[in-house]
């Protein structure tokens, strides 16, 4: 059998306790095929960012369970099966952009061996070798700047840097928590580009939070639609648009047929959880 | 203190900035942040000031001096005894910067670490930071002469009241510093599963250096202080320029207690020098020292 990249079992998550308790992520079910674009879309509130944390294993889910390669997200970060992407760039202002890319290669250097030992990562990844940054920060647009300090760079620079580190480290999964959500659409949209050229490359499973539809349906295959109160997955929608998936999509009207309908589902599961 | 700034301001984001090497545009030269730049020292606009309010200062003081001749000596006397027991004095500020500086690097060492500890284990902080705090609202000058009797005329009771006096700004400034990084930064660096030491070596203490070097911008001259205390209590002490300070006002000579102060002063203004030179190639990188951004 085939083992899924990510896979939630009626994961649940609880902030307080007793009256106060507000309840984050409701029973989720979950499963995300190896190589997969998936999304996640929903009001603020419906638990897209609490989804992500626990399987980064950055928090531990309450009832349920979290699986990354069938493993925990605690193994999974140990093995270094994970790149993260978070909201802001985080980079380290001391080190150049190239010495923050590489830096990752030289933290916890007994991943790789963990990894090997992984179910089937093991025969997938024998004989990895390191990438080479200055190429991936090349093919990022930052071939110019490599030298530079964080601090001398733009905005959209900046986050394009956060995205070669975590594909520097030739990640399993990648999670990226709306990366792009502090960017003009103008630079959004090379963002998006770059985006995809480096996951065509390196066919990594990722999983994607965004506020924006259109963001979703140009780079999903996979839509999840979610609400709150509880937060809940209400629907999943297959994005079955040809790739690449250039700035000539945005003319076909099948592109605009799903925005409309992800649009659809979004503002009912916000009724209902007016209603509710 | 963030540099990763949390929303991107527009302008920053566009992608208009051309992704050319060569210089920067660098608009901070001509901010008035910076007028210290080379060329700004020939303009008498920038120069003249202080001058002035030197030349006023002199004026009041040699007019004091000869209404109170008890109470201040004439700079004319001051810079006589500096220019004729030259080596006198460099001697005593030498063993008074000794210690000052000898009581810092004790201190710094074992803040320092202490700093790691408690930053890291809970437990150590519920332990130690109360009796920090009061340690620190201790006045040292009240101490001191216990200390003396305690560790006698020598070197050890300057070192401990030197580095006690030290001691708090960098614990609680390293301490800071250690725990102020982002969390989104510490969340990048937990997904990679990366130990405690490599978040130490990496992300923490470099993220603490400006904290650090804040501290010892603060230290410094409490450092001096802590010194010269620590001389003036103990009466009998063989050197510094403390002692030459206690020793000449006992014997009424002015002009030795008043040029004893003038070096402490100047000593002190180098000691500040060194740390931002120091400061400056260590912290290239950070807001404080943007000026000299160019390579």
């Amino acid at each position: 059998m085939k083992v899924s990249a990510i896979e939630l079992d009626s994961a649940r998550k609880v902030y307080g306790h007793g009256a106060s308790a507000m309840v984050a992520l409701s029973d989720v079910d979950l499963s995300i095929g190896p190589g997969r674009f998936v999304s996640l879309i929903g009001p603020s509130g419906c638990g897209k960012s609490t989804l992500l944390r626990l399987v980064a294993g950055l928090e531990t889910a309450d009832g349920g369970s979290v699986r990354v390669h069938g493993v925990t997200p605690d193994q999974a970060c140990a093995a270094k099966l994970i790149g993260f992407v978070p909201q802001t760039p985080a980079l380290l202002p001391w080190r150049s952009v190239l010495g923050n890319v590489t830096l990752p290669q030289r933290i916890n250097t007994a991943a790789a061996r963990r990894r090997e030992r992984i179910g089937d990562l093991g025969e997938r990844g024998a004989g990895k070798a390191p990438p080479d940054m200055l190429e991936l920060l090349r093919r990022a647009g930052l071939g110019e700047v490599v030298h530079r300090l964080p601090a001398q760079l733009s905005g959209g620079m900046q986050q394009r840097t956060a995205i070669v580190r975590a594909f520097g480290l030739q990640p399993d999964v990648m999670l990226m928590d709306e990366p792009f959500s502090a960017l003009d659409e103008f630079t959004r949209e090379t963002l998006q580009d770059q985006l995809l050229d480096l996951w065509d490359e390196l066919k990594t499973t990722v999983l994607f939070i965004t506020h924006s539809v259109q963001e979703a349906v140009r780079l999903s295959d996979t839509v999840v639609v979610m609400a709150p109160r509880p937060g809940r997955i209400v629907d999943v929608i297959d994005i079955d648009l040809p790739r690449p998936r250039n700035q000539r999509l945005f003319e076909q009207s099948s592109f605009h047929e799903y925005e409309d309908l992800i649009r659809d589902r979004l503002h009912r599961a916000w009724r209902s959880a007016d209603a509710a | 203190m963030s540099i990763v700034p949390e929303q991107v301001a527009p302008e920053q984001a566009a992608p208009a900035q051309p992704a050319v090497a060569g210089p920067p545009a660098e608009p901070s030269r001509y901010s008035l942040k910076h007028p210290r730049s080379r060329i700004g020292w020939i303009r008498p606009a920038v120069w003249l000031p202080l001058v002035a309010m030197l030349a006023i200062l002199g004026a009041l003081w040699q007019w004091g001096a000869a209404k109170l001749p008890y109470l201040l000596p004439p700079l004319p006397s001051i810079g006589r005894s500096l220019s004729d027991d030259f080596g006198y004095y460099l001697k005593n500020a030498g063993i008074t910067l000794g210690e000052a500086a000898a009581g810092l690097a004790i201190s710094f060492v074992a803040a320092f670490v202490l700093a790691v500890l408690v930053s890291e284990v809970p437990v150590v902080r519920r332990a130690v930071m109360p009796i920090a705090v009061v340690l620190n609202v201790t006045p040292v000058v009240a101490i001191a002469p216990a200390l003396v009797v305690a560790f006698g005329f020598g070197a050890t009771p300057k070192l401990v009241i030197t580095a006690l006096i030290c001691f708090f700004p960098i614990l609680i400034n390293t301490t800071t510093g250690l725990r102020s990084v982002p969390q989104q930064v510490l969340q990048v660096y937990r997904t990679m599963d990366a130990s405690r030491l490599e978040m130490l070596a990496y992300v923490r203490v470099p993220n603490a250096l400006p904290y650090l070097f804040a501290a010892l911008r603060i230290v410094s001259p409490l450092s001096v202080i802590g010194a010269v205390v620590a001389e003036l209590s103990a009466s009998g002490s063989t050197g510094g320029l403390g002692t030459v300070i206690s020793t000449a006002s006992s014997m009424n000579n002015l002009a030795v207690v008043y040029a004893s102060i003038f070096v402490l002063a100047l000593m002190g203004v180098l000691v500040m020098l060194v740390i931002t030179l120091a400061e400056r190639r260590a912290l290239h990188w950070h807001e404080s020292s943007s000026s000299d951004r160019t390579k």
